[in-house]
């Protein structure tokens, strides 16, 4: 017999192996959380929230299965159940002002003689991931999810699969479905940047 | 001309390469996800070095990816969030 589910781990593995297997999702975990809340504080919930469940479940869990989709499966769910108690809240579309940081790398060498063609670029670029955003979180959240599992994370459609416990065929036509919604959203700034003849 | 091509091409479609065309579409996401299998990545790639359509629809989709794991900023973790987790975990044993 080989391991088995739901053998009792010792506290100390059990902590051993949460650090060492599911903390370092917490970054893509968040950044999940955040893109289907759009609010930073319901991230933060969100996210503790699921971390306490899998460190519950973790019996269950076993080594060498997918860590990252198995607690992306758990943050969608409670997103849902969440969702549900919340009733109706209107989308918040506040990105931009809490989208107002820079990736850490990218704040290097803003003492430097910047050239016009780099400041121009990276404004390009802001204004790039700020249009995206915003046509990205005005899609329905199904379409979201499916878009940022696949174009964002790079899941698999097997993965995506169990993630959303719908067949692959759903997550085909779902994906298919969310970008051309997005490609209709994006098309009119994508021709105004010249990335469309 | 190329929209000539195209109504003259949509009235009156050669039945193989209108297959073949709604064949390579619905492929688009498969291939560029790299969900397709060999087989049907070269069938798609014969298929677009011959339709200029097809061609510039998998330009665009290819794009559209691109765009989004390219310019969507990711957010910060927040440094206490790490913290608070594992605190919390030890209150609830």
């Amino acid at each position: 017999m080989s391991e088995q589910t739901g053998k009792q781990l010792s506290k100390e593995e059990k902590d051993a192996r949460f650090e060492a297997e599911l903390l370092p999702v917490l970054d893509p975990l968040y950044n999940f959380a955040y893109r289907l809340t759009l609010d930073e504080d319901d991230a933060n919930d969100l996210v503790q929230e699921t971390y306490l469940k899998a460190y519950r479940f973790f019996d269950y869990f076993e080594q060498g299965t997918n860590a990252k989709a198995w607690l992306f499966r758990i943050l969608k769910n409670s997103f849902i159940n969440e969702f549900r108690k919340k009733s109706k809240q209107p989308a918040k579309v506040d990105y931009s002002e809490v989208e107002g940081y820079y990736n850490s790398e990218d704040v290097e060498g803003e003492g430097g003689v910047a050239s016009t063609t780099d400041m121009r670029t990276e404004s390009v670029q802001d204004l790039i991931g700020d249009e995206v955003a915003s046509a990205l979180n005005a899609l329905p959240v199904d379409f979201r999810t499916v878009i940022i599992l696949c174009d964002l994370e790079g899941f698999t459609y097997e993965e995506m699969a169990k993630i959303l416990d719908i067949p692959i065929g759903t997550v085909r036509s779902r994906l298919h479905r969310a970008r051309n919604s997005l490609k209709e959203k994006l098309e009119k700034y994508a021709k105004t940047m010249g990335y469309n003849s | 001309m190329e929209s000539k091509f195209t109504e003259a091409y949509q009235k009156a479609p050669d039945e193989g390469y209108e297959t073949d065309c709604s064949k390579v579409s619905e492929m688009l996401d498969l291939v560029i996800d790299g969900e397709a299998t060999s087989e049907e990545e070269k069938f798609f790639n014969t298929h677009l070095e011959e339709c200029v359509s097809c061609f510039e629809s998998h330009q665009k989709q290819k794009l559209l990816k691109g765009i989004i794991s390219g310019h969507l900023k990711r957010v910060i973790v927040p440094e206490s969030l790490a913290l608070s987790i594992r605190a919390k975990i030890q209150e609830t044993l």
